[in-house]
């Protein structure tokens, strides 16, 4: 009896063991077996036709890839199917990466992902081994910013640029008797001018950035055409520049010019979308966020940034680019569907910008028609020709894979004077701590 | 004959005795033991997780961590909620199930189950909820300026001191139930007959309290301490759900910072990681010691 | 002095007692109403504080299972839930009456060594137990789930703990009855053990039903993905619709408070170690 009840046992562990190797979902880089393991994991896919993404944000980025996938079908190859596993953010991909590489699980990616450009070169740097270079790729590169370029020492194809846009309310500016003209060209003196007499006026602060994000020194920076880094080393402490900027960012805040919300849904939940500001300053990506407020309509309009001398600014945050990783098998496939959308394609790039407000990097895509309609909601002025001409003029700045490592310190060093720390100090503790995590 | 036919009964039961620890003892040795190994192998490697070198000198990780600045100030956090959040939460878990264990209290089940309530939440849920609950625009503001308390909103989140006081104040609440049943499953156990002679003997509730309820709660007390100063030391959900470790580090924990140079900011440096893992691991270790010491009851 | 007299004194007496019992219930039960109140209303008034309940919970409800994959994460969910419930009870309950009714020095000694596996922090283990469900071709599968959690030190020492009330002469005359050991621990000590299994089921249901940071490393695939990793990613895109977040976390609380509600008798029971 003892003996019968110890093999049914036995029989019952086999039956869910084999049960667990048949429920397996990710198998092998050609993944081989069965059609049900097919559908439960991000990997490639068997079809010839069919290749994996993984993205994210059902709202920009998916409609520019499914705009991409339906012009290609359409024009070069009809059974073609681009399969996107939508991911919750960008750092979803990022881990993605870094798991199937720490583990040389590289059959757990997608043929192609979507990626941050400030990342892609650290990650490129740790996990060589998960990209696939594609450096024939029949791309004519000289079409798009040699700034977008700078960022990846992979070639990848870029989808969205991060052209960074200084948006008004121009119905508030109007109550402080400014318009937007008078915000072009003009010094962070100045803007902090006006910033009073807005919030004097409406009660309403003239700029805002999440506090743990720290977008805004970066932007103030690569506007006066200096970086955070210098010959591959932080360069905080002894840059001018940088101090004055921090000091400007400390002194708005003072000045309830410039709100800090805690986090990033703060930030585009409340202080934009919850009608807190009268002037927003990130890469245009930010705008479907301004957009979401309809009752906004044809109150907003858009310029360039202020500098410290007093010129017009440009300055790029974020963007990403598609590149190919090492578990893809159709690289061919992959190459020319890259080439011919976002590589030259202005129908992908007009349905793009129709469907997810995308602004493309692509040089000539600036010149459709689709870019020069007005806008109605930034009160009919073209906007995205608009920026598509600022994105020309951003200046080359040394990048780094520290990028984030290094805005990351420099926000808390905000933070803590603000708080009432010493600003010498604090920039010094900034750069001790990166030279720390970069291992100088 | 009797003799020995009764040994091999006892070996034969011994013998199922160790079948039936058998599958529980593998899947841990094999989910927790060697991971835990391979984790310290790893500790003593660097470089990105993708190619790593062992490191020279071996224990470089362990001697960086003691210069690393944010590290020592996500210990001194969790030590800091470790010190405050823990003696609160068990004070009021023991309060609550001496209030709960009297036999003349109507609505014992109600309340009972009002406070064990917040445990059934995922940390997730209920760091969502009160980081709206706490945000700058968020109900305790308006409820706060209302009564007259505050003059203004006040970003709770925003500022050091009061971010951690609302990751304290999320931990009591999520927490304090599930101690309690522990507390109250001890007390029931306690037979009423021990109260009624310390009546007699005239001794009034504070003393009954210290004198009964607490030395014979003892081994509870010693269980949920323990419980309570390991899930303390990795605490990680609330510290980046609520507050993502901010403003400028003053809230992160150390399993957030583990986490972080895990997955989490694209560093991957495995190696430095589990070295402060091991590092919490050890801690955890020596407290639960000291605390299985200093009230070593053990049948 | 008559018995309802005295009662009414006392309840008198209690009376302090009741109003501190009240304000804790209050403070506990009030995030629950809040949530369901939001998930009521639009995402402006969510954030602007709003406190009463509102009439966009439909709008709300058409948004969550049109833009989300509601169903399949709440299938998933019920799903890891319930296989690591059934198998660790089973796994962990069968240790525990080994470890406390065969117990002998080396035994005891494997125990306390088991117990130290308690210590060992999530994110220590994550790397390692990644590579190896990896090498088992088991991401995205409930397999890869449950495994790492099946046999937990926690639901072993309960086990063991409640059976010291396991009356060892039941098990004597078991044994002269015929009955085997595994025979013993499915006709004698299961049923025995009822309230323990329920509060270790509470528990185990619960856990697995929360746990966020192994799924999220796991469940590379979203149709594999669990409701707390749904709701963290509803909370973390570029904009956060409040009112539907808040619907979503109703969505995710709902199961483990009727776990609890249905199992609380035996789970309190079975916190005590009562034996039936």
């Amino acid at each position: 009896m003892k003996k019968k009840l110890i093999s049914m046992l036995l029989a019952g562990t086999m039956v869910l063991s084999l049960a667990a190797c048949g429920g397996g979902g990710s198998t092998g880089g050609d993944a081989g077996d069965g059609e049900d393991a097919g559908a439960a994991e991000m990997g490639t896919s068997d079809d010839e036709n069919t290749l994996t993404v993984a993205a994210w944000d059902p709202n920009f980025n998916i409609p520019a890839l499914e705009a991409a996938a339906a012009d290609y079908k359409e024009n070069v190859n009809p059974d073609f199917v681009l399969d996107i596993k939508e991911q919750g953010g960008s750092q979803d991909v990022e881990t993605a990466i870094t798991t199937a590489a720490s583990s040389g699980k590289y059959e757990t990616l997608p043929d192609m992902v979507l990626f941050q450009d400030h990342w892609i070169q650290k990650y490129v740097a740790d996990y060589p081994d998960a990209w696939q270079d594609v450096n024939d790729i029949d791309i004519n590169w000289d079409d798009f910013y040699a700034e977008k370029l700078d960022y990846s020492t992979i070639d990848g194809v870029p989808v969205d640029g991060g052209t960074v846009i200084m948006a008004y309310r121009v119905d508030l500016l109007q109550e402080a008797d400014y318009t937007i003209d008078d915000m072009k060209g003009i010094t962070w003196e100045k803007f902090i001018e006006v910033g009073k007499a807005v919030k004097e006026k409406t009660g309403k602060a003239l700029l805002c950035m999440n506090s743990d994000g720290n977008d805004l020194m970066y932007m103030m920076l690569q506007a006066e055409g200096v970086s955070q880094f210098k010959d591959g080393k932080p360069y905080i402490v002894g840059n001018d520049k940088l101090k004055e900027i921090v000091e400007l960012v400390v002194q708005m805040v003072k000045d309830e010019i410039l709100l800090l919300p805690n986090s990033w849904s703060d930030y585009t939940d409340k202080a934009i979308q919850g009608d807190q500001v009268a002037g927003v300053m990130n890469g245009n990506w930010i705008i479907p966020t301004i957009q979401a407020v309809e009752a906004n309509s044809g109150k907003w309009e858009i310029t360039t940034m202020p500098t410290l001398t007093g010129e017009e600014g440009y300055a790029s945050n974020g963007g990403s680019s598609l590149y190919i990783t090492a578990n893809c098998k159709k690289v061919d496939l992959a190459k020319d569907f890259l080439a011919y959308t976002f590589g030259k394609s202005t129908v992908t790039y007009d349905n793009a910008l129709k469907d997810g407000g995308v602004v493309s990097t692509y040089i000539p895509a600036g010149e459709s028609e689709v870019y020069n309609e007005g806008v109605a909601f930034f009160n009919d002025t073209p906007i995205y020709a608009q920026i598509s001409e600022m994105g020309s003029h951003v200046q080359t700045i040394e990048q780094s894979p520290y990028h984030y490592t290094c805005r990351e310190k420099l926000g808390a060093a905000v933070i803590n004077i603000v708080g009432g720390a010493d600003i010498d100090e604090e920039l010094k503790n900034a750069e001790d701590q990166l030279n720390f995590e970069m291992g100088n | 004959m009797e003799k020995k036919k009764g040994m091999s009964l006892l070996q034969k039961q011994s013998r199922a005795g160790w079948i039936f620890l058998a599958p529980a003892t593998l899947m841990i040795a094999v989910m927790s033991f060697w991971p835990m190994i391979s984790a310290f192998i790893t500790s003593l490697k660097t470089g990105s997780s993708a190619n790593m070198q062992w490191a020279s000198p071996i224990f470089y990780n362990y001697t960086r961590m003691f210069a690393d600045q944010l590290f020592l100030r996500s210990v001194g956090n969790t030590f800091l909620y470790l010190a405050i959040q823990v003696p609160i939460m068990l004070v009021l878990a023991i309060l609550l199930a001496q209030l709960l264990n009297n036999k003349d209290l109507k609505l014992k089940g109600f309340f009972r189950t009002c406070v064990f309530l917040p445990c059934a939440t995922a940390l997730v849920s209920y760091s969502l909820i009160f980081k709206s609950l706490f945000a700058t625009e968020g109900l305790i503001n308006t409820i706060l300026v209302n009564l007259g308390i505050l003059s203004s909103n006040y970003n709770f989140l925003g500022n050091p001191a009061s971010a951690k006081a609302v990751i304290i104040i999320a931990l009591i609440w999520r927490w304090t139930g599930y101690n309690m049943v522990f507390y109250l499953a001890g007390l029931q156990n306690i037979e009423y007959s021990v109260y009624e002679a310390a009546k007699i003997d005239g001794a009034n509730g504070w003393k009954t309290f210290w004198g009964i309820t607490v030395p014979l709660l003892k081994p509870t007390i010693i269980m949920t301490f323990i419980m309570s100063i390991n899930g303390t030391l990795q605490l990680f959900d609330e510290s980046i759900n609520l507050t993502n470790g901010g403003p400028a580090f003053s809230t992160i924990t150390m399993s957030h910072y583990i986490y972080n140079n895990t997955f989490g900011t694209g560093v991957a440096n495995f190696g430095y990681a589990t070295a402060m893992a091991f590092f919490v691991f050890i801690m955890v270790g020596v407290l639960a010691l000291i605390n299985m010491k200093v009230g070593d009851t053990r049948d | 002095m008559t018995e309802k007299k005295n009662r009414s004194m006392i309840q008198r007496r209690l009376i302090p007692t009741y109003i501190f019992l009240a304000i804790v219930s209050f403070i506990s039960v009030f995030p629950f109403y809040w949530m369901i109140s939001a998930a009521t209303n639009t995402s402006f008034d969510v954030a602007q504080g709003r406190i009463l309940p509102g009439g966009n919970l439909g709008v709300n409800f058409q948004n969550l299972i049109g833009g989300q994959n509601l169903w399949g994460a709440m299938g998933n969910s019920f799903l890891y839930a319930f296989v690591q419930t059934i198998i660790a009870l089973l796994i962990c309950s069968l240790a525990g009456f080994g470890f406390e009714l065969y117990h002998d020095k080396k035994k005891d000694m494997v125990f306390t060594i088991l117990l130290l596996a308690m210590m060992i922090p999530g994110v220590a283990t994550m790397i390692p137990l990644f590579k190896m469900i990896a090498g088992m071709n088991l991401l995205n599968s409930v397999w890869g789930f449950i495994l790492p959690a099946i046999s937990t030190p926690f639901l072993i020492m309960m086990f063991r703990q409640n059976s010291r009330n396991f009356p060892v002469d039941v098990m004597e005359a078991a044994r002269i009855d015929g009955l085997t050991e595994i025979q013993i621990f499915f006709r004698m000590y299961m049923p025995m053990m009822k309230s323990t299994y329920a509060a270790a089921a509470v528990i185990t249901f619960m856990n697995a039903w929360n746990a966020y940071l192994w799924p999220k490393v796991i469940m590379t695939d979203t149709n594999a993905q669990t409701m707390p990793m749904l709701i963290a990613n509803m909370a973390a895109g570029y904009t956060t619709d409040y009112g539907l977040l808040m619907l979503g976390v109703l969505f995710c609380s709902v199961p483990t408070m009727i776990v609890f509600f249905v199992l609380q008798k035996q789970f309190a029971e079975g916190i005590t170690g009562a034996v039936k």
